[in-house]
């Protein structure tokens, strides 16, 4: 603890972690913990190293291991230790490094835990009150468990993508890797869960998380009513059963270089009045049937049309400061360079800056929430894949710099 | 659940005067155990209205079964202040408090968070609101829309001949609804050092930014504004198709080295003679230097399209799979209802219901082997209400 950390910081002072798991899911949730103060050790290897690690962007002609901008986003705060678990010594290792932590976390298919002798039953005989969390596609169990797959493809397999298109075309998904966001929520909140019941019991446990199961958690009815009535639900663009007009509509052109899209939801009668008054509509105002949002509904094509044409006579700025200064939900579709320079996004200071030895500075995402009473300090910049070997190896682990040597040149440390 | 098997968080309480924005979060904490306790307005939560119904009648909404499963409940007319003395007693019982109104709103009727933690100050006090509660858009009018546009994701979704997109689910509120689940926790971890509760502020669009993968760092690092690219991942410069349809519908594949031989053997095995070069795709990165023309795409993707048509999209899956082939089928939610491995794993639970009869409802989100997920169905308007309120009155006379 540094000294000008607020006492409770550190939220999980002297918590470790031993995070076999890898690419998004698992390192995304291990990182807010590290955030708050979790000592987080990934095991790594330069043999299959995090499919991250080789992603980009990374800068321009460095081309090892350590460059990517990617893995760092989702491996702040933690350490690296480079274990061989092809080796048969690597597992030896991997057992001394469990033996001192609290949580085992991974991410690997199915078996493969197993194949190396690191099944919770195994890993409960080195520390019994362990929480082991496996956060795999489809879950430890049943017909499709060894199923591949990663986030891209799981959003398809778990019905987001189902829902996400245009009615008179194909469903075309999220285009980033969605189901990640979700799961990642339910490890954390699985773990700390379990972590909160050894506080209080001495009790440890497994955690089988499927990332599928997880992520129709956010199908809101979708499934139940399916389930229930049969009912099918499917993708309505960017309509909205119950309001209209719902919408993201064309701009004039701001002179930025991007094109400009401002999203507009009407969601009660009288934000309908207002915006008929502002786009100066007086025969939206005088219709007895658009006052309702049932007769909104039955004419939105129309609706859609009349504000789109008047949102393209106007700015995307102009837009958002006439709507939202009387209410009405309106916020440009921003691009990721408008959610870089995001005025609301910068008073939270959300995007966290950190410098890297072969990445250099860059800024990456704080958590969504801000704590009152036990903000945490800025994480540690990510790690250099096996940057922490010889603290792992020697002090964790118990290894005479004499074993630690011979582990170098027997191929384990790497 | 038997008394040996307690749920995770069983000794702890939550308050939840949530909108749709945040009643995700406290439905899972609901399942781990905590005693959440829905505090609706007379006549009930505005939700309780919402669609889609089980049956013919307003009062059957599978929407608020859903999200409010293992909730009870409690009536209180927030604006009376003899009300409102009610929820500050009720508070003294509570570990947490969720709630979603405006910055302000909740301290002007004297129910914020410093009007509280005076009374209760081991309260974890939970504001989930679009912006965050402080900054030059926290007053901002919003919708589940708005936290997709204001956090970057839609111009990553859709069509390029179109306007970015939303999925038809609420994912916004549903993210930071999650993401106000993982911050309660970390407060409560809080707590057990401090011994003191604190405000939680968590921002939709803070949620929603941090869905972008790595598009925001291709911009920092290399000035590239990735577009939303259709049916395909939206990756910087380039986009690699993700969505093909099929003889049933749709499938999710993407062109991944590791998938190539594969799908060539796969394609061969079922009578095919595929006529892309597999080894070449293999070693061809989609994030690396080595990159396929636009034809040679073209003419791979073509291919690969004849292949699916001819096939429907669970087969697919089956026999792709046991070939090594990462594809999935877009499934459908009544794919998700008649999923194998879902029956296999025991995901479906049924619960009675007081107001819809026994449902069939999607169950543990993840499985946890000591304190196991428990599925309880949604509570009626103040079906709880002498329960609880009895031991905040007591609460109250002794002060």
């Amino acid at each position: 603890m540094t000294s000008n950390d607020v006492p409770g910081a550190h939220v999980f002072d002297g918590v470790r972690i031993a995070d076999f798991a890898w690419v998004g899911v698992g390192p995304n949730a291990t990182m807010q913990m590290a955030f708050h103060g979790a000592e987080v050790i990934r095991v790594e290897s330069s043999n299959r190293p995090d499919t991250f690690r080789n992603g980009g962007p990374r800068p321009p002609g460095v081309n090892n291991l350590d460059a990517s901008a990617y893995f760092a986003k989702f491996n702040r705060g933690k350490r690296s230790a480079a274990i061989n678990l092809a080796h048969p010594r690597g597992a030896e290792v991997a057992r001394r490094l469990i033996a001192t932590a609290d949580i085992v976390t991974e991410s690997f298919a199915p078996g493969f835990m197993q194949r190396i002798g690191l099944s919770y039953e195994e890993v409960r005989k080195i520390k019994s009150d362990v929480i082991m969390c496996s956060m795999s596609m489809e879950g430890q169990t049943g017909p499709h468990a060894k199923f591949r797959g990663f986030g891209l493809t799981l959003q398809a397999t778990a019905g987001v993508t189902g829902v996400t298109g245009w009615p008179d075309r194909s469903p075309v998904g999220t285009g980033v890797a969605y189901t990640d966001w979700v799961a990642t929520h339910l490890g954390i909140i699985g773990i700390l869960s379990a972590l909160d019941h050894r506080r209080r019991t001495g009790e440890g446990q497994y955690i089988d998380l499927s990332q599928f199961e997880a992520s129709t958690l956010v199908l809101d009815a979708g499934v139940i009513d399916a389930a229930n009535t049969g009912r099918v639900a499917r993708p309505l663009g960017n309509r909205d059963l119950r309001h209209a007009p719902h919408g993201v509509y064309p701009c004039a052109d701001d002179h930025t270089g991007s094109d400009r899209w401002v999203a507009i939801a009407i969601t009660s009668d009288d934000q309908w009045r207002r915006l008929a008054l502002i786009v100066d509509r007086q025969d939206w105002l005088e219709s007895d049937e658009l006052c309702h949002a049932a007769g909104r509904l039955a004419a939105q094509e129309a609706l859609d049309e009349g504000v789109a044409r008047w949102t393209s006579t106007q700015t995307v700025g102009e837009v958002e400061q006439m709507l939202q200064a009387v209410g009405i939900p309106t916020h440009r579709a921003s691009n990721v360079r408008d959610a870089h320079n995001d005025p609301q996004l910068a008073h939270r200071n959300h995007w966290w800056r950190s410098d890297h030895p072969v990445i250099g500075e860059m800024s990456y995402e704080s958590p969504a929430w801000r704590l009152s009473d036990t903000p945490p300090p800025m994480p540690r910049r990510s790690p250099l894949l096996g940057e922490d070997s010889e603290y792992v190896y020697r002090e964790l682990c118990g290894y005479s710099e004499q074993e630690f040597q011979q582990l170098i040149v027997d191929g384990v440390v790497e | 659940m038997s008394p040996t098997t307690p749920a995770a968080l069983s000794p702890y309480r939550a308050l939840d005067l949530t909108a749709e924005i945040g009643s995700l979060s406290t439905m899972v904490l609901a399942g781990l155990g905590v005693d959440v306790i829905r505090v609706e307005p007379p006549g009930g939560h505005p939700t309780r209205k919402r669609g889609p119904m089980l049956r013919e009648d307003e009062a059957s909404s599978l929407y608020w079964a859903q999200k409010n499963a293992g909730k009870r409940s409690v009536t209180l007319d927030l604006e009376d202040e003899a009300d409102r003395e009610r929820l500050r007693a009720l508070s003294e019982t509570a570990d947490f408090l969720f709630e979603s109104d405006a910055p302000g709103a909740m301290t002007a009727r004297g129910i914020g968070y410093r009007d509280l933690i005076e009374r209760a100050p081991r309260l974890i006090y939970v504001s989930i609101t679009p912006f965050g509660q402080t900054g030059p858009k926290s007053t901002w009018a919003a919708s589940d829309l708005i936290g997709h546009v204001s956090g970057g994701l839609s111009s990553l979704v859709g069509e390029p001949d179109r306007a970015p997109l939303r999925p038809s689910v609420e994912q916004a509120y549903n993210i930071t609804a999650l993401n106000a689940g993982s911050a309660a926790l970390i407060a409560l971890h809080a707590r057990h050092l401090t011994g003191r509760g604190q405000h939680v502020d968590v921002s939709m669009q803070a949620a929603m930014a941090n869905t972008l993968g790595n598009a925001r760092l291709y911009y920092e690092m290399d000035g590239i504004i990735t577009q939303r690219a259709g049916g395909a991942r939206a990756f910087a410069d380039r986009a690699t198709r993700i969505i093909y349809p099929c003889a049933d519908g749709y499938v999710a594949f993407v062109r991944i080295p590791a998938s190539m031989k594969a799908l060539h053997r796969w394609m061969a095995a079922e009578g095919g003679e595929p006529r892309f070069d597999a080894d070449k795709w293999a070693g061809m990165s989609i994030a690396g230097n080595v990159l396929p023309n636009d034809d040679e795409v073209t003419e791979l993707e073509s291919e690969i399209e004849s292949f699916f048509a001819a096939r429907g999209a669970q087969s697919l899956y089956e026999s792709g799979q046991h070939h090594g082939v990462m594809i999935c089928p877009v499934n459908t939610m009544q794919d998700i209802v008649d999923s194998p491995q879902l029956a296999e794993r025991g995901f479906f639970d049924e619960v009675d219901d007081p107001a819809l009869g026994r449902l069939r409802v999607p169950g543990a989100p993840l499985k946890m082997s000591a304190t196991p997920w428990q599925s309880r169905p949604a509570p009626t308007p103040g079906q709880d209400q002498d329960q609880v309120l009895a031991a905040a009155t007591d609460i109250t006379q002794g002060a």
